[in-house]
């Protein structure tokens, strides 16, 4: 009996808000007992499980993963930091051995003097107040106050420090955020068509981009900005008047 | 104007004679026909007669009041009997040293975790004191590995043991490095009360979901079906 994945699967695609149910109670017949296979469904974020029911926490489109991972799509713009999760940062304060970083959450992340590559006691990293780190969390619960990192568990930088001397840092939605970072993302490869750049994306919502020119910079903040709602056809016809438009 | 004399509890100013009260002391005091109440520095009486209890202090072969408040004078077998001076009727309970106390998580760091004690072994308290369990006082085992996050959670009921009374400043300092210690009750983010599955998780029973807690081994009288 297929009920389970019969019951998400009428739903993939369509749009449920907070307080859907979908509920599986077993048969109260004997006869009923013989014929249950046990189905394992995992639950990703937006989707809880209550005893017999599965309830949906979030408004959003109901996706669906080969074999049983069932999830809501949603358009959200609130970051809340999360374990593993590299995200831009904005340096507050300097205060004692850390530094206060605004990472767009509710409280403000502490990233220590010595999370850097060839950072000692001594030697201490040239960060000031209101530069842009690209870091990670180590510790992102909501009983405690988040914390970063910009060294991975080697040792080395990986990516993660100081940047941004030049370009523009602006703010999207998280939906958006995971489309680019997706393995062979379509939104990059258009705009990498148009004219280069250097992009940096972090699970808040923030991206930094910088191009050779302040207008070619613009131009490709304004874009992505707008892929948020279109559909990927509009995208491609609206990249290809740019880069007419540009060149 | 009589001069101002300098009164210090437990000794003899420079007349010879116990020193007074401060004033207002006797204010604060109320009458109760039971007990007699006794104000500062009052010397209660020899050593012959008593063997010095709480709220008392012992000088030049005299009994001194060190506390403002009742004198309770208690007979135990054949010894003398015990002189106390106590603030209210009932004494207090304090946590002391190798203590077993009942508490609750408030709010938990990196480094520690800080909790209200709410229970001296099977006393409540009155007052709230504080404690805090340190990230190397929550195991007796690799205790550099620790998390306090995977130990405790704020409002867990966790039982400790006191190893310090701490200063003015700081909170009794506790430990649960043993397998009686820990967490007792705790409830999952779902709001259900866990059931502990192994010393380091519980489960709930509305989600199903495991959280990582330091669970305390209760011995199976204590449990309650």
């Amino acid at each position: 009996m297929d009920t389970v994945h019969a019951r998400f699967k009428e739903k993939i695609g369509e749009v449920l808000l907070p307080g859907d149910v979908f509920s599986f109670r077993l048969p109260e017949d004997g006869e009923g007992d013989a014929n249950i296979k046990t189905e394992k469904i995992i639950c990703g974020p937006g989707l809880r499980r209550n005893g017999e029911e599965v309830q949906v926490c979030k408004s959003g489109i109901l996706r669906h993963k080969q074999p049983n991972l069932y999830w809501i799509d949603s358009q959200q713009r609130r970051y809340v930091p999360a374990k593993g999760e590299s995200v831009i940062g904005i340096v507050i304060a300097k205060s004692g051995d850390i530094f206060k970083v605004d990472v767009g959450g509710s409280e403000q992340a502490s990233l220590s003097y010595l999370a850097f590559e060839g950072a000692t006691k001594r030697n201490r990293p040239n960060v000031q107040v209101g530069d842009l780190v690209y870091s990670q969390f180590t510790i992102a619960n909501k009983d405690m106050e988040p914390e970063l990192v910009c060294i991975d568990s080697c040792g080395r930088a990986n990516g993660m420090g100081v940047f941004g001397a030049e370009g523009l840092l602006f703010k999207v939605s998280l939906g958006l955020v995971r489309r680019l970072l997706a393995p062979q993302s379509e939104i990059v490869k258009d705009l990498e068509k148009i004219f280069p750049f250097e992009l940096v994306v972090g699970m808040n919502g923030r991206v930094w981009v910088k191009a050779k020119t302040v207008q070619q910079t613009l131009i490709v903040a304004n874009l992505l900005e707008t892929c948020e709602n279109m559909t990927s056809q509009q995208r491609q016809t609206l990249f290809r008047r740019v880069a007419e438009g540009s060149l | 104007m009589s001069p101002m004399k300098l009164c210090v509890p437990g000794f003899k100013d420079s007349f010879g004679e116990p020193c007074p009260p401060p004033p207002g002391a006797r204010a604060l005091l109320s009458y109760t026909p039971a007990l007699k109440h006794t104000h500062i520095c009052e010397r209660l009486c020899s050593t012959e007669d008593c063997i010095p209890g709480t709220g008392t202090d012992l000088r030049h072969g005299y009994i001194f009041a060190t506390l403002a408040g009742y004198v309770l004078r208690k007979n135990e077998g054949e010894e003398l009997p015990v002189i106390s001076v106590v603030r209210e009727t009932e004494a207090q309970l304090l946590p002391d040293v190798g203590a077993i106390v009942t508490c609750k998580v408030t709010s938990i760091n990196p480094r520690f975790a800080k909790v209200h004690i709410l229970y001296v072994g099977s006393t409540p308290l009155k007052d709230r004191f504080r404690g805090t369990i340190r990230r190397e006082d929550v195991r007796a085992t690799e205790k550099d590995k620790v998390e306090t996050y995977k130990s405790f959670r704020p409002g867990d009921i966790v039982l400790a043991k006191v190893i310090s009374l701490g200063d003015v400043q700081s909170n009794y300092l506790l430990t649960t490095a043993e397998n009686e210690l820990g967490v007792v009750v705790a409830h999952s983010e779902a709001g259900a009360q866990m059931v502990p599955i192994s010393w380091c998780e519980m489960q709930c029973p509305r989600t199903h979901a495991k959280e990582f807690r330091k669970v305390a081994r209760v011995q199976p009288e204590y449990l309650q079906a």
